[in-house]
């Protein structure tokens, strides 16, 4: 809800003119009425229609500015006829109205282009850059006769301005790490991969993995899906990397590295987060040392996600692009208070991305540690990932700690019990089979249709055709051991009980219908914490509700100066493409604080938290122009019986032909938003 | 999956097939929707928007170029609303077009004029304000920017079918532009394909402009005689003043399906100026009569091939060709394995295919028709392809996935490695298997340079494969031990389902090999030269002691790459003699040369078919009607394999002879337009190597050849080997391309 003085903002009128401020009527949508602290909004112009929030808004030249923008910003323009034409000339003729020479044919004009673009434009941004201005031509008409009848300049035709305006796209506003989707969508539609690729790292340095592990946001707010069914966004992102990689090129980088500015920054933890603060800070002339306490790099998604879904040689690269970029690792580094004391001198700021590395429990009877077989899934996939990907073996006391023979992972004849629900113990489960388990169960408290809404369809069915078997609307009661060696669980059963008054349905537990399932293992992957041992007491650093550590979500600095946060120790257990958001926004806060000591966002990131409230994504709106049932395209998988017992990567990715069908698909809803500032 | 879409177009019933879209479909059937930027070689730019259309219970129009149709879907393609909004388009285009069509080389076959008349744009509604747009020049290409329409044709045929990548559109809405990509000017390969697709006169030939109204030239259907590709072309002729003699004015192609190189179209004045020397005549004829040998080269006609064969038997002369003479004995040993005298492979077989082996060419300049056929299975299936060769290329690494280097002359050993891993699980008779049981991988391994890592990561990248092809380069024709690479390549291509395709030298030497029965070349006196060394030298080169008329003046057939003979047409006319009134001076009759077209060999698939008799063109939608493909020949399969020979070595400096992109041989030597850069070029390791430097004049000497260069150093090579251009001299053709050199500085 804001208040404005005239919206048409996704089909609202409201029309506050001549009405007193008071009596102002709202509009319904989160519309940026307020800049930023210390700016308010005169006006904001898109691709749905436009909101004045002051009565004194020159709208002929808000229209004029507009059209600029489509000639000026867009990287979609200039690559279609009613585009790259219709959109000079409705510049053309609004500064020619603007500047007191317009005539009446103009106006004429004017609507003619326009529909000619909203028919037969290639990108959304032609189809929809006429939208308010034609609303602006029907509601302010007498303005726009008033110019060109007396042949006089708009109201501020000749001041000084602010105009700030943003690209966005449903999807792209939709990912965390808001990657410029349509543009590597259409890189793979037109065979250049090196551009698809580029158009990725501009806010994503990890193109092989959230081309194959990220959950896909995306895909959710994709407006093909108004149609028939969402673009596969996720996996058109790996072509470009697979591409430079298969090819042998040097990384595409999509922007010079800076010379150096003489600035330093730490960055803890080289997972994701880690990892993306400073290939952007590198970028930015920063030099930057990434400190990570285990012997390999990646994170989570090295030692977390298995070989299956993730191939190790792939994720290398994208570690690579980031080392290409100038950035100083050093691994088996675990910091501790004393160290970021030490840093706080030495670096002009600290980046904090040590991820969520405790498993929490499951809080059942008889719950300890030392119970033999009791495994906390973090510790488990780092010790099957680190021998699997890299080699490293298990040592005899941990082997004993964790009932094992052998140096490697090896569940040969034991039952396996994973409690979870979400992508780890989905990584859990999948590599318990791959480590030849007699039997794997998952255990979940709710049903099949959330388990794959917190995963993915995709995930779940392969699990289960790999044989796991998934027990719903369960829960594990009691451990029970036998002299510190877990022998059973008892497991109870629960229901899903609607709420009489219409609220949401709780879960029941039905009396009597316990029962007991041996084990030799339990897997706790219920959630993660964050080991925050390494900040010193002292800093007194704020801290959420959840115990992560707390910044106000839009400069991700923490409560002491110079030291930010970001990823899973920040958000909590979350995706990939969060914590890349997230250090992506991060370093480029950070890279101008470390030169003025001052956190400020960018425009374009303003732009970018006003559109994310305000939602591009409009799961309403009709779709015209495009045929309907032209079918998504699945990638091969492996038959389970090629994967079940390996390593291979079992999503073959599309093939060239698969791509260039599904890249088609996208309708390049690429929008243009102004605000008058 | 690949059941058809059956849906209709304009009330007509029609059918798609997977991956075909509304459009394809509907110019299958012959239902018309303009387009300005379509290509059908290429992805679509979808940028002009005239291909909208209008879809039953579709809100909109729907874009037909880049939709596929869906079952039962009822389109129309011409409504009063489509046409309303494509004749805007077209008011676009012509917003601000400058009107400048009297001097514009485009004028006459130019797309905006002509869909600017069909939708009757006459007047102008619209307008913007102009934008001062300099012209560029880029060496053979002039760009006018101002004349753009920016349909992006030449930028996806220079990406996604020559490989080049060279250009780009810059983004910025009105001032949006071609620029070349990552350079300051266009450095790629002026193969010219992007004046050939440009719908209007923003790129056109800077040799051409303003010579010529597109009107006044005659066009000449004929095949491109510089290398084996048989790529079509159009020879455009007309009187060069307002007396003179004809010249070709320039040469085109039809771009919608085929592609050509720079050498094809911008070396096209190739042709022989003579007159009727009736002594010179005479004198020919004298030497033939007392000739022990003719020798040749394989830059002629299949029909000129006959002739000699005619006149061997008639004058009981030797016949030396080495280079055809190599293919044919590798063919012959191909064909003792794989019992059948063609290779299976083609063009179009190299386009569809998704796993491919290069190896033993330099194949980017030894045959572009190739280079481009691989950039489209590359681009468009995604194809994996491994290059095997002792020197990388730069051209070709935006299509390679694997680059396989091996030392220099253990092909023999490669091809060994190679067929043992694609045949692993092949039904290999008993000997064929013992052959491969019997090797010493160690030895292979170690002198080859090929790790079994190396050879997994191919058979792993060739997993999800459907159609693979190997392409076998003149390194294995040439080799010492040719004969048991072929059998190793036919035994592939036998048990395996890789087809093959074996790259001819010259523009015709499947042809000859196929024509000829050849004698190995011996250093003996009272040699007629035909196009080629002798004591009497009958050629339509310089120097010659009876001149003849070049490729471009003769009409008669080629053998293509593809096995297909391939008609070509006279673009000049030629006033001397012919071989053909040679043969009738020496008393084997027959009016035209092309009389002998369908006198050509059956035995080797040859037709009896007239020559006035083969079509030559392509259809619309595509498909070649030119000329026709040879018969397949069953041969004996009487081959063994042979043990394989210790692989030698090459140390020290070495030459490869290779040309540089644009020139093939004496006749692209001769041309005006074509770059004649003859240096050697090397890496700054072959410079320490061989103690010379950038710049220096160098002897190159090998066996008894002695060849002078300039050297330049090349930051893009690598290694001891260096190139040695072969265009400006004659090569002995039966050798090995690489050479262990003396490369000694000398004093200038």
């Amino acid at each position: 809800m804001s208040k404005v003085y005239f919206s048409t903002w996704n089909g609202e009128f409201v029309n506050n003119i001549n009405t007193p401020q008071e009596e102002w009527k709202e509009s319904a949508y989160n519309l940026p009425a307020q800049y930023d602290s210390h700016r308010a909004s005169k006006a904001f112009i898109g691709w749905d229609g436009v909101a004045l929030f002051d009565k004194d808004v020159d709208v002929i030249r808000l229209a004029m500015e507009y059209a600029a923008q489509y000639q000026e910003y867009s990287e979609a323009c200039g690559r279609c006829a009613p585009g790259r034409w219709g959109g000079r000339i409705l510049y053309d003729l609004l500064d020619k109205i603007a500047r007191g020479e317009g005539s009446k044919a103009d106006l004429d004009h004017l609507k003619e282009i326009g529909k000619s673009m909203q028919v037969t434009s290639k990108c959304e941004i032609g189809k929809t850059v006429p939208n308010p201005i034609i609303d602006l031509m029907e509601h302010f008409e007498a303005e726009f006769l008033e110019c060109i009848d007396e042949q006089k300049h708009s109201k501020h035709y000749h001041e000084e301005v602010g105009y700030i305006a943003k690209i966005t796209a449903p999807c792209s506003d939709a990912c965390p790490s808001h990657v410029d989707i349509p543009a590597y969508i259409e890189g793979v539609r037109d065979l250049r991969m090196d551009d698809s690729l580029m158009a990725t790292r501009q806010t994503m340095p990890l193109a092989h993995v959230c081309g194959r592990v990220c959950p896909h946001p995306c895909e959710e707010a994709c407006r093909r899906t108004n149609l028939d069914e969402p673009i596969s966004i996720m996996s058109l992102k790996r072509l470009g990397a697979d591409w430079e990689t298969d090819h042998g090129y040097d990384f595409f980088h999509p922007m010079q590295k800076k010379p150096s500015n003489g600035k330093r920054v730490a960055v803890i933890g080289g997972g994701p987060a880690g990892l993306t603060t400073a290939y952007y800070l590198a970028a930015d002339g920063v030099e930057v040392d990434v400190y990570e306490e285990l012997p390999v790099l990646g994170g989570e998604v090295a030692v977390g996600v298995p070989e299956y879904r993730m191939p190790i040689g792939k994720y290398n690269k994208d570690i690579e692009c980031v080392k290409d970029m100038g950035v100083n690792f050093i691994v088996n580094s675990k910091i501790n208070a004393d160290d970021m004391r030490r840093f706080e001198q030495e670096y002009d700021s600290v980046m904090v991305a040590t991820g969520t590395r405790i498993s929490k429990k499951v809080y059942c009877n008889n719950e300890r540690a030392d119970i033999k077989g009791y495994w906390g899934a973090i510790d488990f996939l780092d010790k099957v990932n680190l021998y699997e990907k890299y080699g490293y073996k298990i040592s005899k006391e941990e082997q004993e700690k964790n009932l094992l023979t052998t140096d490697f992972v090896d569940l040969t004849g034991k039952v396996v019990v994973c409690v979870g629900g979400g992508f780890t113990s989905m990584d859990v489960v999948r590599c318990a089979i791959r480590a030849n388990a007699k039997k794997v169960y998952m255990i979940y408290r709710r049903d099949e249709k959330t388990i794959i809404k917190n995963t993915t369809y995709e995930e779940y069915h392969e699990a289960v055709e790999e044989g796991v078997e998934f027990l719903f609307h369960s829960a594990v009661a009691e451990m029970v051991d036998e002299e510190n060696i877990l022998k059973s669980l008892l497991i109870d059963k629960y229901e899903l009980v609607p709420d009489p008054n219409g609220g949401r349905a709780e879960l029941v537990k039905v009396e009597g219908a316990s029962y007991i399932i041996e084990a030799d293992y339990l897997i706790p992957a219920v959630s993660q914490s964050a080991d925050l041992k390494l900040l010193p007491p002292e800093w007194e650093i704020e801290m959420t509700s959840w115990a992560t550590i707390k910044t106000n979500g839009k400069d991700y600095m923490t409560s002491r100066k110079g030291i930010f946060a970001s990823g899973d120790c920040e958000y909590g257990p979350m995706t990939i493409v969060n914590a890349v958001g997230q250090a992506k926004r991060a370093a480029s806060v950070m890279s101008r604080y470390v030169l003025s000591g001052e956190v400020t966002l960018s425009d374009d990131e303003i732009m970018e938290d006003h559109l994310r409230k305000l939602k591009v994504y409009d799961k309403k709106e009709k779709i015209t122009g495009w045929l309907k049932g032209v079918a998504r395209q699945h990638s091969e998988v492996l038959e389970v019986e090629d994967r079940k017992y390996n390593n291979k990567e079992v999503n073959l990715g599309f093939t060239q032909e698969e791509a260039m069908s599904e890249a088609e698909r996208c309708m390049r809803c690429y929008y243009i938003a102004m605000v008058q500032a | 999956m690949n059941k058809l879409i059956n849906f209709k177009i304009d009330g007509i019933s029609v059918e798609a097939q997977r991956g075909e879209t509304i459009l394809t479909v509907a110019r299958k059937n012959g239902i018309y929707i303009p387009t300005m930027c379509y290509i059908s070689k290429t992805s679509p730019c979808a940028s002009c928007r005239m291909c909208v259309v209008e879809a039953e219970g579709v809100e909109g129009f729907i874009l037909s170029c880049n939709t596929p149709p869906t079952e039962g879907v009822e389109i129309t393609t011409n409504t009063a609303a489509l046409q309303n909004e494509r004749t805007n388009i077209m008011k676009l285009y012509d917003v601000n077009h400058p009107l400048e069509c009297g001097v514009c080389d485009k004028s006459g076959e130019c797309d905006l004029q002509n869909k600017t008349l069909e939708f009757s744009v006459e007047r102008q509604s619209f307008s913007a304000r102009d934008q001062l747009r300099p012209l560029q020049h880029w060496g053979l290409i002039d760009y006018e920017p101002s004349l753009c329409i920016m349909c992006e044709k030449c930028v996806h045929v220079c990406n996604e079918v020559i490989g080049d990548d060279a250009i780009e559109v810059k983004f910025g809405g009105y001032s949006s532009t071609i620029i070349p990509k990552n350079s300051e000017t266009l450095d790629c390969t002026f193969c010219g394909e992007c004046i050939a697709v440009c719908p209007v006169g923003a790129l056109v030939s800077s040799g051409f402009k303003y010579r010529a109204n597109a009107w006044e030239l005659e066009r000449v259907p004929a095949t491109c005689a510089h290398c084996s590709a048989g790529c079509p072309l159009e020879y455009e002729t007309r009187h060069a003043s307002l007396n003179g003699a004809d010249e070709i004015f320039r040469v085109k192609n039809n771009f919608e399906f085929a592609s050509l190189c720079g050498a094809g179209r911008f070396g096209f004045d190739f042709d022989n100026r003579a007159l009727k020397n009736e002594n010179a005549f005479n004198r020919a004829i004298e030497a033939l009569k007392n000739a022990k040998a003719i020798r040749f080269s394989s830059m002629i006609t299949n029909e000129e091939a006959h002739i000699l064969e005619l006149l061997k038997d008639k004058l009981g002369v030797k016949l030396f060709n080495e280079d055809a003479r190599k293919f044919a004995e590798f063919m012959k040993s191909y064909s003792s394995i794989s019992s059948k005298l063609h290779h299976s492979g083609s063009l179009d077989a190299i386009k569809q295919s998704d796993a491919l082996i290069v190896i033993g060419s330099r194949i980017a300049t030894d045959n572009p028709g190739v280079r481009y056929a691989l950039t489209t299975a590359s681009k468009h299936n995604g194809a994996k392809i491994v290059y095997a060769h002792p020197m990388e290329d730069t051209l070709m690494q935006s299509v390679i996935t694997q680059m396989m280097k091996y030392e220099v002359g253990t092909e023999e050993g490669v091809m060994a490695l190679l067929a043992h891993t694609i045949l692993k699980d092949s039904d290999l008779d008993e000997s064929e298997r013992a052959f491969f049981d019997e090797l010493d991988f160690g030895y292979l391994y170690a002198e080859t340079n090929i790790g079994e890592e190396e050879l997994s990561h191919m058979m792993k990248s060739f997993m999800r494969a459907k159609k693979r092809t190997l392409i076998i380069g003149n390194d294995l024709i040439a080799h010492d031990r040719s004969s048991n690479i072929a059998k190793l390549a036919a035994l592939i291509e036998k048990y395996s389902d890789f087809s093959l395709i074996v790259v001819p030298r010259e523009v015709n030497t499947l042809g000859v090999s196929l024509i000829n029965s050849l004698d190995r070349d011996e250093k003996i006196s009272d040699v007629v030269g035909y196009n080629a060394k002798g004591d009497f030298v009958i050629s339509s080169l310089e120097g010659a002691d009876l001149a003849i008329p070049s490729l471009n003046q003769q009409e008669g057939t080629f053998v293509s790459i593809d096995n297909r003979v391939l008609p070509t047409n006279v673009a000049l006319e030629f006033d001397g003699y012919t071989l053909n009134d040679i043969a009738n001076a020496l008393g084997i009759y027959n009016k035209n040369t092309i009389d002998y077209t369908k006198e050509l060999n059956k035995n080797s698939g040859f037709k009896d078919i007239s020559f006035d008799d083969l079509e030559n063109f392509l259809s619309p939608l595509g498909e070649d009607n030119r000329g026709y493909l040879l018969d397949e020949v069953e041969c004996a399969a009487d081959g063994k394999l042979e043990e394989l020979d210790d692989m030698p070595e090459f140390n020290g400096t070495i030459i490869y002879q290779c040309n540089p992109v644009l020139q093939f041989n004496n006749y692209t030597f001769k041309t005006a337009q074509l770059p004649k850069e003859n240096f050697l070029r090397g890496s700054a390791q072959f410079g320490v190597a061989a103690k010379i430097a950038d710049g220096d004049m160098v002897e190159i000497s090998y066996k008894e050849t002695k060849i002078q260069r300039k050297f330049k150093l090349d930051s893009e090579l690598k290694g001891t080997i260096a190139l040695n251009p072969t265009f400006d001299i004659s090569v002995d053709a039966s050798r090995y391309r690489f050479e262990k050199s003396k490369i000694e500085r000398v004093m200038q």
